[in-house]
Protein backbone atom coordinates (compact mmCIF):
# COMPACT_ATOMS: atom_id res chain seq x y z
CA UNK A 1 0.00 0.00 0.00
CA UNK A 2 1.17 3.21 -0.25
CA UNK A 3 1.97 6.14 1.78
CA UNK A 4 -1.17 7.94 0.71
CA UNK A 5 -3.89 4.66 1.32
CA UNK A 6 -2.52 5.09 4.91
CA UNK A 7 -3.46 8.36 5.15
CA UNK A 8 -6.96 8.07 3.99
CA UNK A 9 -7.59 4.51 6.73
CA UNK A 10 -6.05 6.93 9.40
CA UNK A 11 -8.41 9.55 8.53
CA UNK A 12 -11.47 7.36 8.02
CA UNK A 13 -10.68 5.52 11.07
CA UNK A 14 -11.11 8.69 13.11
CA UNK A 15 -15.12 9.02 12.96
CA UNK A 16 -15.66 5.13 13.00
CA UNK A 17 -13.18 5.13 16.51
CA UNK A 18 -15.28 8.29 17.85
CA UNK A 19 -18.48 6.74 17.64
CA UNK A 20 -17.80 3.40 18.96
CA UNK A 21 -15.69 4.65 21.94
CA UNK A 22 -18.86 5.63 24.10
CA UNK A 23 -20.76 3.44 23.26
CA UNK A 24 -18.17 0.64 24.30
CA UNK A 25 -16.73 2.23 27.24
CA UNK A 26 -20.44 3.25 28.18
CA UNK A 27 -21.00 -0.65 27.87
CA UNK A 28 -18.19 -1.44 29.73
CA UNK A 29 -18.46 0.23 32.75
CA UNK A 30 -22.07 -0.84 33.49
CA UNK A 31 -20.32 -4.45 33.60
CA UNK A 32 -18.52 -3.48 36.08
CA UNK A 33 -21.08 -2.09 37.73
CA UNK A 34 -23.97 -5.05 37.26
CA UNK A 35 -25.90 -4.13 40.48
CA UNK A 36 -26.80 -0.78 38.82
CA UNK A 37 -28.18 -2.42 35.96
CA UNK A 38 -30.26 -4.85 37.92
CA UNK A 39 -31.82 -2.19 40.30
CA UNK A 40 -32.77 -0.20 36.97
CA UNK A 41 -34.28 -3.37 35.36
CA UNK A 42 -36.53 -3.57 38.58
CA UNK A 43 -37.43 -0.09 38.56
CA UNK A 44 -41.10 0.46 37.79
CA UNK A 45 -40.41 3.49 36.58
CA UNK A 46 -37.49 2.64 34.62
CA UNK A 47 -39.35 0.05 32.67
CA UNK A 48 -42.54 1.83 32.48
CA UNK A 49 -40.36 4.81 30.64
CA UNK A 50 -38.73 2.12 28.42
CA UNK A 51 -42.38 1.23 27.40
CA UNK A 52 -43.69 4.11 26.53
CA UNK A 53 -40.81 4.79 24.46
CA UNK A 54 -40.98 1.67 22.52
CA UNK A 55 -44.75 2.07 22.16
CA UNK A 56 -45.08 5.89 21.07
CA UNK A 57 -41.82 4.84 18.37
CA UNK A 58 -43.41 2.42 17.19
CA UNK A 59 -46.56 4.25 16.51
CA UNK A 60 -45.13 7.09 15.10
CA UNK A 61 -43.38 4.69 12.37
CA UNK A 62 -46.59 3.03 11.41
CA UNK A 63 -48.22 6.79 10.93
CA UNK A 64 -45.29 7.93 8.95
CA UNK A 65 -45.65 4.82 6.67
CA UNK A 66 -49.58 5.37 6.70
CA UNK A 67 -49.12 8.90 5.30
CA UNK A 68 -45.22 8.92 4.24
CA UNK A 69 -46.16 6.14 1.63
CA UNK A 70 -48.36 7.74 -0.61
CA UNK A 71 -47.14 10.88 -0.30
CA UNK A 72 -43.62 9.29 -1.12
CA UNK A 73 -45.76 8.09 -4.70
CA UNK A 74 -46.70 11.04 -5.90
CA UNK A 75 -43.45 12.79 -4.66
CA UNK A 76 -41.63 10.45 -7.47
CA UNK A 77 -44.52 9.90 -9.98
CA UNK A 78 -46.35 12.76 -10.03
CA UNK A 79 -45.17 16.58 -11.64
CA UNK A 80 -47.49 19.05 -10.57
CA UNK A 81 -47.01 22.64 -9.63
CA UNK A 82 -45.29 23.10 -6.13
CA UNK A 83 -44.00 20.21 -6.30
CA UNK A 84 -40.45 21.43 -5.19
CA UNK A 85 -42.13 23.37 -2.43
CA UNK A 86 -44.09 20.32 -1.08
CA UNK A 87 -40.62 18.65 -1.32
CA UNK A 88 -38.85 21.61 0.81
CA UNK A 89 -41.51 21.20 3.12
CA UNK A 90 -41.00 17.47 4.04
CA UNK A 91 -37.39 18.34 4.54
CA UNK A 92 -38.22 21.43 7.00
CA UNK A 93 -38.05 19.81 10.23
CA UNK A 94 -34.36 18.64 9.73
CA UNK A 95 -33.53 22.07 10.23
CA UNK A 96 -35.48 23.15 13.00
CA UNK A 97 -33.91 22.97 16.31
CA UNK A 98 -36.16 20.19 18.39
CA UNK A 99 -36.69 22.56 21.25
CA UNK A 100 -38.38 24.91 19.09
CA UNK A 101 -40.56 22.28 17.49
CA UNK A 102 -41.44 21.33 20.95
CA UNK A 103 -43.00 25.15 21.00
CA UNK A 104 -44.35 25.57 17.83
CA UNK A 105 -46.16 22.06 18.39
CA UNK A 106 -47.49 23.20 21.77
CA UNK A 107 -48.53 26.72 21.12
CA UNK A 108 -50.22 25.07 17.67
CA UNK A 109 -52.36 22.68 19.31
CA UNK A 110 -51.81 23.74 23.09
CA UNK A 111 -53.59 21.50 25.90
CA UNK A 112 -54.48 18.52 23.22
CA UNK A 113 -50.93 17.37 22.93
CA UNK A 114 -50.06 18.60 26.63
CA UNK A 115 -48.26 15.61 28.47
CA UNK A 116 -50.13 12.64 27.30
CA UNK A 117 -49.05 10.33 24.68
CA UNK A 118 -50.42 12.36 21.82
CA UNK A 119 -47.57 14.76 22.18
CA UNK A 120 -44.82 12.24 22.67
CA UNK A 121 -45.70 10.95 19.25
CA UNK A 122 -46.70 14.50 17.52
CA UNK A 123 -43.39 15.83 18.80
CA UNK A 124 -41.22 12.31 17.58
CA UNK A 125 -43.74 12.60 13.82
CA UNK A 126 -42.75 15.91 13.24
CA UNK A 127 -38.71 15.08 13.40
CA UNK A 128 -39.02 12.09 11.83
CA UNK A 129 -41.28 11.42 9.47
CA UNK A 130 -39.33 12.73 6.56
CA UNK A 131 -37.07 10.08 6.54
CA UNK A 132 -39.75 7.86 5.73
CA UNK A 133 -41.32 9.61 3.22
CA UNK A 134 -37.86 9.99 1.19
CA UNK A 135 -36.92 7.00 1.28
CA UNK A 136 -40.42 5.99 0.03
CA UNK A 137 -40.17 8.49 -2.82
CA UNK A 138 -36.42 7.40 -3.17
CA UNK A 139 -37.82 3.91 -3.36
CA UNK A 140 -39.89 4.38 -6.17
CA UNK A 141 -37.96 6.70 -8.22
CA UNK A 142 -35.53 3.78 -8.87
CA UNK A 143 -38.56 1.39 -10.02
CA UNK A 144 -38.67 1.50 -14.40
CA UNK A 145 -41.55 2.80 -15.34
CA UNK A 146 -42.18 0.99 -17.74
CA UNK A 147 -43.11 -2.04 -14.86
CA UNK A 148 -45.94 -0.44 -14.22
CA UNK A 149 -47.17 0.40 -17.75
CA UNK A 150 -47.06 -3.07 -18.93
CA UNK A 151 -48.68 -4.09 -15.67
CA UNK A 152 -51.83 -1.76 -16.69
CA UNK A 153 -51.83 -3.14 -19.99
CA UNK A 154 -51.89 -6.48 -18.29
CA UNK A 155 -54.93 -5.01 -16.45
CA UNK A 156 -54.42 -3.56 -13.33
CA UNK A 157 -55.69 -0.43 -12.36
CA UNK A 158 -53.57 2.03 -10.65
CA UNK A 159 -54.33 0.64 -7.36
CA UNK A 160 -53.85 -2.98 -8.33
CA UNK A 161 -50.58 -2.01 -10.08
CA UNK A 162 -49.21 0.18 -6.82
CA UNK A 163 -49.97 -2.72 -4.77
CA UNK A 164 -48.78 -5.92 -6.61
CA UNK A 165 -45.54 -4.01 -8.02
CA UNK A 166 -44.85 -0.42 -6.98
CA UNK A 167 -44.97 -1.27 -3.50
CA UNK A 168 -43.25 -4.55 -3.08
CA UNK A 169 -40.54 -3.28 -5.23
CA UNK A 170 -40.03 -0.15 -3.56
CA UNK A 171 -40.49 -1.97 0.48
CA UNK A 172 -36.87 -2.42 1.03
CA UNK A 173 -35.98 1.38 0.86
CA UNK A 174 -39.41 2.19 2.43
CA UNK A 175 -38.81 -0.14 5.46
CA UNK A 176 -35.25 1.54 5.97
CA UNK A 177 -36.40 4.87 5.69
CA UNK A 178 -39.27 3.23 8.38
CA UNK A 179 -36.15 2.46 10.81
CA UNK A 180 -34.79 5.50 10.18
CA UNK A 181 -38.22 6.89 11.61
CA UNK A 182 -38.18 5.24 14.54
CA UNK A 183 -34.63 5.62 15.53
CA UNK A 184 -35.50 9.26 15.32
CA UNK A 185 -38.30 9.18 17.01
CA UNK A 186 -36.62 7.03 19.71
CA UNK A 187 -33.73 9.30 20.26
CA UNK A 188 -35.82 12.48 20.57
CA UNK A 189 -35.84 14.45 23.64
CA UNK A 190 -35.81 18.48 23.23
CA UNK A 191 -39.43 18.71 21.52
CA UNK A 192 -40.99 15.81 24.03
CA UNK A 193 -39.33 17.99 26.89
CA UNK A 194 -41.44 20.71 26.12
CA UNK A 195 -44.36 19.27 24.81
CA UNK A 196 -44.68 16.26 27.13
CA UNK A 197 -42.51 15.74 29.89
CA UNK A 198 -44.90 12.99 31.26
CA UNK A 199 -46.15 9.82 30.11
CA UNK A 200 -43.02 9.46 30.82
CA UNK A 201 -40.16 8.44 28.02
CA UNK A 202 -37.18 6.39 28.92
CA UNK A 203 -35.15 9.37 27.09
CA UNK A 204 -36.30 12.13 29.39
CA UNK A 205 -35.76 9.71 32.50
CA UNK A 206 -32.31 9.35 31.87
CA UNK A 207 -32.32 12.99 32.13
CA UNK A 208 -34.09 13.51 34.89
CA UNK A 209 -32.02 10.55 36.89
CA UNK A 210 -28.49 12.48 35.75
CA UNK A 211 -30.26 15.81 36.98
CA UNK A 212 -31.60 14.27 40.58
CA UNK A 213 -29.11 11.40 41.30
CA UNK A 214 -26.08 11.97 38.79
CA UNK A 215 -24.39 10.22 36.51
CA UNK A 216 -23.93 6.31 38.08
CA UNK A 217 -27.58 6.49 38.84
CA UNK A 218 -28.36 7.54 34.84
CA UNK A 219 -25.82 5.19 33.33
CA UNK A 220 -27.73 1.75 33.32
CA UNK A 221 -30.92 3.32 31.20
CA UNK A 222 -28.43 4.56 29.18
CA UNK A 223 -26.90 1.27 28.87
CA UNK A 224 -30.77 0.10 27.91
CA UNK A 225 -31.66 2.37 25.37
CA UNK A 226 -28.36 2.11 23.44
CA UNK A 227 -28.32 -1.80 23.82
CA UNK A 228 -32.63 -1.76 23.02
CA UNK A 229 -31.57 0.90 19.69
CA UNK A 230 -29.21 -1.20 18.90
CA UNK A 231 -31.08 -4.26 18.29
CA UNK A 232 -33.57 -3.02 17.23
CA UNK A 233 -30.98 -1.33 14.11
CA UNK A 234 -29.63 -4.43 13.65
CA UNK A 235 -33.04 -6.57 13.05
CA UNK A 236 -34.48 -5.00 11.02
CA UNK A 237 -31.46 -3.54 8.87
CA UNK A 238 -31.26 -7.24 9.14
CA UNK A 239 -34.29 -7.77 7.40
CA UNK A 240 -34.02 -5.13 4.65
CA UNK A 241 -30.66 -6.47 4.17
CA UNK A 242 -32.07 -10.19 2.96
CA UNK A 243 -35.09 -8.80 1.25
CA UNK A 244 -33.14 -6.57 -1.05
CA UNK A 245 -30.40 -9.30 -1.59
CA UNK A 246 -33.38 -11.40 -2.44
CA UNK A 247 -34.42 -10.04 -5.18
CA UNK A 248 -30.94 -8.72 -7.18
CA UNK B 1 -58.97 -3.18 -36.23
CA UNK B 2 -57.08 -0.33 -35.47
CA UNK B 3 -57.11 3.09 -35.87
CA UNK B 4 -55.80 6.53 -35.33
CA UNK B 5 -56.95 9.86 -36.50
CA UNK B 6 -54.64 12.60 -36.73
CA UNK B 7 -53.27 12.19 -33.04
CA UNK B 8 -50.45 14.46 -32.06
CA UNK B 9 -48.68 14.30 -28.53
CA UNK B 10 -45.88 16.54 -27.06
CA UNK B 11 -43.93 14.38 -24.31
CA UNK B 12 -40.66 15.74 -22.81
CA UNK B 13 -37.99 15.99 -25.64
CA UNK B 14 -40.33 13.82 -27.87
CA UNK B 15 -43.68 14.63 -29.99
CA UNK B 16 -45.65 12.71 -32.56
CA UNK B 17 -47.69 14.85 -35.22
CA UNK B 18 -50.70 14.17 -37.00
CA UNK B 19 -50.62 10.56 -37.15
CA UNK B 20 -53.08 8.66 -39.27
CA UNK B 21 -52.38 5.17 -39.37
CA UNK B 22 -54.78 1.98 -39.79
CA UNK B 23 -53.66 -1.65 -39.08
CA UNK B 24 -55.67 -4.42 -40.20
CA UNK B 25 -56.49 -7.36 -37.84
CA UNK B 26 -53.95 -10.14 -38.15
CA UNK B 27 -51.23 -7.72 -39.86
CA UNK B 28 -48.06 -7.22 -39.06
CA UNK B 29 -47.19 -3.21 -39.58
CA UNK B 30 -43.21 -2.12 -38.79
CA UNK B 31 -42.40 1.06 -37.64
CA UNK B 32 -39.51 2.35 -39.19
CA UNK B 33 -37.53 5.23 -38.16
CA UNK B 34 -34.20 6.85 -36.49
CA UNK B 35 -34.14 6.83 -33.01
CA UNK B 36 -35.55 10.45 -31.25
CA UNK B 37 -38.49 10.22 -34.07
CA UNK B 38 -41.57 9.60 -31.67
CA UNK B 39 -42.02 5.62 -32.27
CA UNK B 40 -41.95 4.62 -28.73
CA UNK B 41 -43.92 8.04 -27.13
CA UNK B 42 -46.46 6.42 -30.57
CA UNK B 43 -46.61 3.11 -28.98
CA UNK B 44 -47.36 4.31 -25.67
CA UNK B 45 -49.78 6.21 -26.71
CA UNK B 46 -51.67 3.78 -28.22
CA UNK B 47 -50.86 1.23 -25.22
CA UNK B 48 -53.02 4.13 -23.29
CA UNK B 49 -49.96 5.53 -20.86
CA UNK B 50 -50.08 9.16 -22.24
CA UNK B 51 -53.33 10.79 -23.35
CA UNK B 52 -52.93 12.51 -27.19
CA UNK B 53 -53.03 16.16 -27.03
CA UNK B 54 -55.69 16.37 -30.22
CA UNK B 55 -56.94 13.29 -32.45
CA UNK B 56 -58.28 10.10 -31.72
CA UNK B 57 -57.58 6.18 -31.19
CA UNK B 58 -59.91 3.58 -32.29
CA UNK B 59 -59.65 -0.25 -31.30
CA UNK B 60 -62.34 -2.47 -33.23
CA UNK B 61 -64.30 0.43 -33.51
CA UNK B 62 -64.17 1.66 -29.70
CA UNK B 63 -63.61 5.13 -29.32
CA UNK B 64 -60.60 3.97 -26.77
CA UNK B 65 -58.57 7.79 -26.61
CA UNK B 66 -59.44 8.44 -23.09
CA UNK B 67 -59.73 4.86 -21.50
CA UNK B 68 -57.12 3.71 -19.35
CA UNK B 69 -54.18 1.37 -20.44
CA UNK B 70 -56.06 -1.30 -18.40
CA UNK B 71 -59.37 -1.10 -20.48
CA UNK B 72 -57.86 -0.98 -23.99
CA UNK B 73 -56.80 -4.87 -24.14
CA UNK B 74 -53.34 -3.37 -25.64
CA UNK B 75 -50.20 -5.94 -25.01
CA UNK B 76 -47.44 -3.70 -24.94
CA UNK B 77 -43.54 -4.88 -24.94
CA UNK B 78 -41.51 -2.41 -23.95
CA UNK B 79 -37.52 -2.64 -25.40
CA UNK B 80 -36.14 -3.67 -22.09
CA UNK B 81 -38.78 -6.25 -21.76
CA UNK B 82 -39.93 -4.63 -17.98
CA UNK B 83 -40.24 -8.31 -16.47
CA UNK B 84 -41.37 -8.16 -12.84
CA UNK B 85 -38.11 -9.04 -10.59
CA UNK B 86 -39.95 -9.54 -7.90
CA UNK B 87 -41.88 -12.22 -9.49
CA UNK B 88 -40.80 -16.04 -10.67
CA UNK B 89 -41.27 -16.42 -14.78
CA UNK B 90 -44.23 -18.35 -14.08
CA UNK B 91 -45.53 -15.45 -11.57
CA UNK B 92 -44.86 -13.11 -14.57
CA UNK B 93 -46.83 -14.50 -17.66
CA UNK B 94 -49.56 -15.62 -15.23
CA UNK B 95 -49.94 -11.64 -14.21
CA UNK B 96 -52.64 -10.50 -16.63
CA UNK B 97 -54.42 -13.95 -16.19
CA UNK B 98 -54.57 -13.70 -12.37
CA UNK B 99 -55.11 -9.98 -12.48
CA UNK B 100 -58.45 -10.93 -14.54
CA UNK B 101 -59.20 -13.82 -12.19
CA UNK B 102 -59.42 -16.75 -14.34
CA UNK B 103 -59.38 -19.75 -13.18
CA UNK B 104 -56.92 -22.46 -14.86
CA UNK B 105 -54.32 -19.79 -15.50
CA UNK B 106 -51.70 -22.50 -14.32
CA UNK B 107 -53.07 -24.40 -18.00
CA UNK B 108 -52.47 -21.37 -19.71
CA UNK B 109 -49.08 -20.15 -18.71
CA UNK B 110 -47.57 -23.99 -18.86
CA UNK B 111 -49.04 -23.93 -22.76
CA UNK B 112 -47.78 -20.88 -23.18
CA UNK B 113 -44.57 -21.32 -22.25
CA UNK B 114 -44.40 -25.01 -24.03
CA UNK B 115 -44.74 -23.05 -27.56
CA UNK B 116 -42.38 -20.23 -26.59
CA UNK B 117 -39.86 -23.14 -25.41
CA UNK B 118 -39.58 -21.29 -22.11
CA UNK B 119 -41.01 -24.19 -20.08
CA UNK B 120 -38.09 -25.61 -18.07
CA UNK B 121 -37.46 -21.57 -16.76
CA UNK B 122 -41.17 -21.16 -14.97
CA UNK B 123 -39.64 -20.96 -11.62
CA UNK B 124 -36.89 -18.85 -12.56
CA UNK B 125 -36.42 -15.07 -11.09
CA UNK B 126 -36.02 -12.96 -14.68
CA UNK B 127 -32.94 -11.78 -13.19
CA UNK B 128 -31.03 -15.20 -13.94
CA UNK B 129 -31.80 -15.40 -17.83
CA UNK B 130 -30.27 -14.35 -21.11
CA UNK B 131 -31.53 -11.76 -22.73
CA UNK B 132 -33.85 -14.31 -25.55
CA UNK B 133 -35.13 -16.21 -22.55
CA UNK B 134 -36.52 -12.39 -21.29
CA UNK B 135 -38.00 -11.40 -24.51
CA UNK B 136 -39.79 -15.04 -24.67
CA UNK B 137 -41.02 -14.21 -21.03
CA UNK B 138 -42.31 -10.95 -22.15
CA UNK B 139 -44.05 -12.29 -25.12
CA UNK B 140 -45.21 -15.15 -23.35
CA UNK B 141 -46.56 -12.08 -20.26
CA UNK B 142 -48.29 -10.11 -23.10
CA UNK B 143 -49.94 -13.01 -25.13
CA UNK B 144 -51.45 -14.41 -22.10
CA UNK B 145 -53.46 -11.70 -21.49
CA UNK B 146 -55.08 -12.00 -25.09
CA UNK B 147 -54.31 -8.53 -26.38
CA UNK B 148 -56.18 -7.38 -29.47
CA UNK B 149 -53.52 -5.92 -30.34
CA UNK B 150 -49.25 -6.67 -29.68
CA UNK B 151 -46.65 -3.73 -29.74
CA UNK B 152 -43.44 -4.19 -29.96
CA UNK B 153 -40.94 -1.37 -28.47
CA UNK B 154 -37.65 -2.72 -30.83
CA UNK B 155 -38.25 -5.86 -29.04
CA UNK B 156 -34.42 -7.38 -31.09
CA UNK B 157 -32.39 -4.73 -30.25
CA UNK B 158 -30.99 -5.62 -26.97
CA UNK B 159 -30.00 -9.47 -28.02
CA UNK B 160 -26.55 -10.24 -30.31
CA UNK B 161 -26.73 -11.01 -33.52
CA UNK B 162 -27.37 -14.47 -34.52
CA UNK B 163 -29.80 -14.68 -31.21
CA UNK B 164 -31.48 -11.49 -33.09
CA UNK B 165 -31.88 -13.94 -36.27
CA UNK B 166 -33.49 -17.07 -35.34
CA UNK B 167 -35.75 -14.82 -32.84
CA UNK B 168 -36.61 -12.95 -36.08
CA UNK B 169 -37.51 -16.94 -37.56
CA UNK B 170 -38.97 -18.05 -34.88
CA UNK B 171 -41.60 -14.53 -34.51
CA UNK B 172 -42.69 -15.71 -37.70
CA UNK B 173 -43.82 -19.16 -36.22
CA UNK B 174 -45.65 -17.57 -33.45
CA UNK B 175 -47.29 -15.61 -35.48
CA UNK B 176 -48.95 -18.07 -37.48
CA UNK B 177 -49.62 -20.01 -34.35
CA UNK B 178 -51.49 -17.33 -32.55
CA UNK B 179 -52.44 -14.62 -35.16
CA UNK B 180 -51.74 -11.80 -33.58
CA UNK B 181 -51.61 -8.59 -34.57
CA UNK B 182 -48.78 -6.04 -33.76
CA UNK B 183 -46.99 -3.33 -34.16
CA UNK B 184 -43.42 -3.22 -34.45
CA UNK B 185 -41.42 -0.21 -33.86
CA UNK B 186 -37.44 -0.42 -34.98
CA UNK B 187 -34.86 1.09 -36.83
CA UNK B 188 -33.54 -2.55 -38.50
CA UNK B 189 -34.29 -3.05 -42.32
CA UNK B 190 -33.60 -6.66 -41.56
CA UNK B 191 -36.35 -6.83 -39.20
CA UNK B 192 -39.09 -4.57 -41.36
CA UNK B 193 -38.28 -6.45 -44.23
CA UNK B 194 -38.32 -10.58 -42.59
CA UNK B 195 -41.61 -9.41 -40.45
CA UNK B 196 -43.43 -6.70 -42.21
CA UNK B 197 -46.53 -6.89 -43.99
CA UNK B 198 -46.90 -3.32 -44.05
CA UNK B 199 -44.39 -0.61 -43.17
CA UNK B 200 -44.84 2.98 -41.93
CA UNK B 201 -41.80 5.50 -41.66
CA UNK B 202 -41.47 7.93 -38.91
CA UNK B 203 -39.25 10.86 -39.52
CA UNK B 204 -39.37 13.80 -36.45
CA UNK B 205 -42.74 12.70 -35.06
CA UNK B 206 -44.23 11.81 -38.34
CA UNK B 207 -45.60 9.32 -40.49
CA UNK B 208 -44.06 10.19 -43.68
CA UNK B 209 -44.77 7.25 -45.92
CA UNK B 210 -47.13 3.23 -45.58
CA UNK B 211 -46.51 0.49 -47.83
CA UNK B 212 -45.66 -2.90 -48.27
CA UNK B 213 -41.70 -2.86 -47.49
CA UNK B 214 -40.06 -3.13 -51.16
CA UNK B 215 -42.50 -0.29 -52.44
CA UNK B 216 -41.33 1.64 -49.78
CA UNK B 217 -37.82 0.90 -49.92
CA UNK B 218 -37.96 1.52 -54.06
CA UNK B 219 -39.65 4.31 -54.16
CA UNK B 220 -38.85 6.21 -51.15
CA UNK B 221 -41.05 9.80 -50.91
CA UNK B 222 -39.22 13.09 -50.28
CA UNK B 223 -35.53 13.14 -49.88
CA UNK B 224 -35.87 12.25 -45.95
CA UNK B 225 -37.50 8.95 -46.52
CA UNK B 226 -34.56 8.15 -49.37
CA UNK B 227 -31.91 9.78 -47.15
CA UNK B 228 -32.72 7.21 -43.90
CA UNK B 229 -33.60 4.31 -46.56
CA UNK B 230 -29.72 4.66 -47.29
CA UNK B 231 -30.12 6.98 -50.60
CA UNK B 232 -26.77 8.19 -49.58
CA UNK B 233 -26.32 10.08 -52.78
CA UNK B 234 -29.18 12.33 -53.53
CA UNK B 235 -28.28 15.58 -55.81
CA UNK B 236 -30.31 18.30 -57.38
CA UNK B 237 -30.83 17.70 -61.37
CA UNK B 238 -32.16 18.67 -64.26
CA UNK B 239 -33.72 16.81 -66.85
CA UNK B 240 -34.64 17.96 -70.28
CA UNK B 241 -37.57 14.92 -71.05
CA UNK B 242 -35.21 11.69 -70.69
CA UNK B 243 -31.67 12.79 -69.74
CA UNK B 244 -30.67 14.04 -66.52
CA UNK B 245 -27.95 15.90 -65.52
CA UNK B 246 -25.86 16.58 -62.34
CA UNK B 247 -22.32 17.70 -62.51
CA UNK B 248 -20.66 16.15 -65.56
CA UNK B 249 -22.96 13.17 -64.89
CA UNK B 250 -25.80 12.33 -66.92
CA UNK B 251 -28.33 9.60 -66.85
CA UNK B 252 -31.17 8.17 -69.14
CA UNK B 253 -34.54 7.94 -67.25
CA UNK B 254 -37.16 5.59 -68.59
CA UNK B 255 -39.60 8.62 -67.19
CA UNK B 256 -40.43 11.61 -69.10
CA UNK B 257 -39.67 14.60 -67.02
CA UNK B 258 -38.75 18.23 -67.44
CA UNK B 259 -36.78 20.89 -65.16
CA UNK B 260 -35.52 21.15 -61.74
CA UNK B 261 -35.52 17.13 -60.36
CA UNK B 262 -33.79 15.14 -57.45
CA UNK B 263 -31.74 12.24 -57.83
CA UNK B 264 -31.44 9.48 -55.43
CA UNK B 265 -28.64 6.72 -55.88
CA UNK B 266 -27.49 4.62 -52.90
CA UNK B 267 -23.75 3.28 -52.88
CA UNK B 268 -24.04 -0.23 -53.67
CA UNK B 269 -25.55 1.01 -57.26
CA UNK B 270 -22.58 2.81 -57.62
CA UNK B 271 -20.16 0.49 -59.63
CA UNK B 272 -16.48 1.19 -59.37
CA UNK B 273 -13.70 -0.36 -61.41
CA UNK B 274 -9.93 0.21 -63.08
CA UNK B 275 -10.66 -0.62 -66.43
CA UNK B 276 -14.23 0.38 -67.62
CA UNK B 277 -16.93 2.75 -66.78
CA UNK B 278 -19.18 6.06 -67.70
CA UNK B 279 -17.73 8.24 -65.77
CA UNK B 280 -13.95 9.45 -64.06
CA UNK B 281 -13.78 10.08 -60.87
CA UNK B 282 -11.19 9.83 -57.89
CA UNK B 283 -10.99 7.55 -54.78
CA UNK B 284 -11.15 10.30 -52.11
CA UNK B 285 -11.03 7.87 -49.23
CA UNK B 286 -11.90 4.23 -48.35
CA UNK B 287 -13.82 3.19 -44.84
CA UNK B 288 -13.48 -0.65 -44.71
CA UNK B 289 -16.67 -2.12 -42.83
CA UNK B 290 -14.98 -5.75 -42.96
CA UNK B 291 -16.60 -7.49 -45.71
CA UNK B 292 -17.55 -4.45 -47.46
CA UNK B 293 -16.21 -1.04 -48.02
CA UNK B 294 -17.32 2.53 -48.20
CA UNK B 295 -15.60 4.42 -50.40
CA UNK B 296 -15.76 8.33 -51.52
CA UNK B 297 -15.56 9.77 -54.78
CA UNK B 298 -14.54 12.99 -56.08
CA UNK B 299 -16.47 13.29 -59.58
CA UNK B 300 -14.84 16.19 -60.80
CA UNK B 301 -16.39 18.54 -57.29
CA UNK B 302 -19.70 16.24 -57.15
CA UNK B 303 -19.33 13.98 -53.86
CA UNK B 304 -20.72 10.45 -54.36
CA UNK B 305 -20.39 7.52 -52.25
CA UNK B 306 -20.20 4.02 -53.20
CA UNK B 307 -20.15 0.66 -51.78
CA UNK B 308 -18.54 -2.72 -52.71
CA UNK B 309 -17.30 -5.37 -51.55
CA UNK B 310 -13.71 -5.21 -50.18
CA UNK B 311 -12.12 -7.88 -52.05
CA UNK B 312 -12.74 -6.22 -54.82
CA UNK B 313 -10.89 -3.14 -53.86
CA UNK B 314 -8.09 -5.86 -52.78
CA UNK B 315 -8.01 -7.39 -56.14
CA UNK B 316 -8.16 -4.33 -58.35
CA UNK B 317 -5.47 -2.71 -56.22
CA UNK B 318 -7.96 0.40 -55.59
CA UNK B 319 -5.91 2.97 -53.38
CA UNK B 320 -6.67 6.56 -52.47
CA UNK B 321 -5.57 9.11 -55.03
CA UNK B 322 -6.44 6.55 -57.61
CA UNK B 323 -8.73 7.16 -60.83
CA UNK B 324 -11.44 4.97 -60.97
CA UNK B 325 -14.36 4.47 -63.47
CA UNK B 326 -18.18 4.62 -62.14
CA UNK B 327 -21.27 3.49 -63.52
CA UNK B 328 -24.27 3.99 -61.85
CA UNK B 329 -26.80 1.06 -61.97
CA UNK B 330 -29.87 2.29 -60.57
CA UNK B 331 -31.46 5.39 -59.29
CA UNK B 332 -34.54 7.30 -58.19
CA UNK B 333 -35.99 10.50 -59.21
CA UNK B 334 -37.58 12.60 -56.06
Amino acid sequence: MRSSDYLFIFLGSFLVVYIILPIAVTITLQIFDLSMLLKALQDERVLEALWNTLITSTATMFISLIFGVPLGYVLARKDFKGKSIVQGIVDVPIVIPHSVVGIMLLITFSSAILDNYLGIISAMLFVSASFTINSARDGFLAIDENLEHVARTLGASKLKTFFTISLPLALPSILSGAIMTFARAMSEVGAILIVAYYPKTAQILVMEYFENYGLRASRPIAVLLILISLAIFVALRGIVGRRRHAQA
Amino acid sequence: MLKLENVSKDWKEFRIRDVELEVERKEYFVLLGPSGAGKTLLLETIAGIHTPDSGRIYIDGIDVTELPPERRGVGYIPQNYALFPHMTVFENIAFGLKIRKLKNFDETVRELAKILGIDHLLHRKPKTLSGGEQQRVAIARALAAQPKILLLDEPFSNLDVQIRSKLIEEMRRWRKEFGFTAIHVTHSFEEAFSLADRIGIMLDGRIVQIGKPNEVFLNPKGEDVARFLGYENIFEARSDGTTIRFGDVELTSRVHVFGRVKVAIRPEDVIISKSNGNFEAEVESIENLGFTSKITLNLNGLKLRALTVTSKIIEEGIKNGDSVFVSIKGFKLL
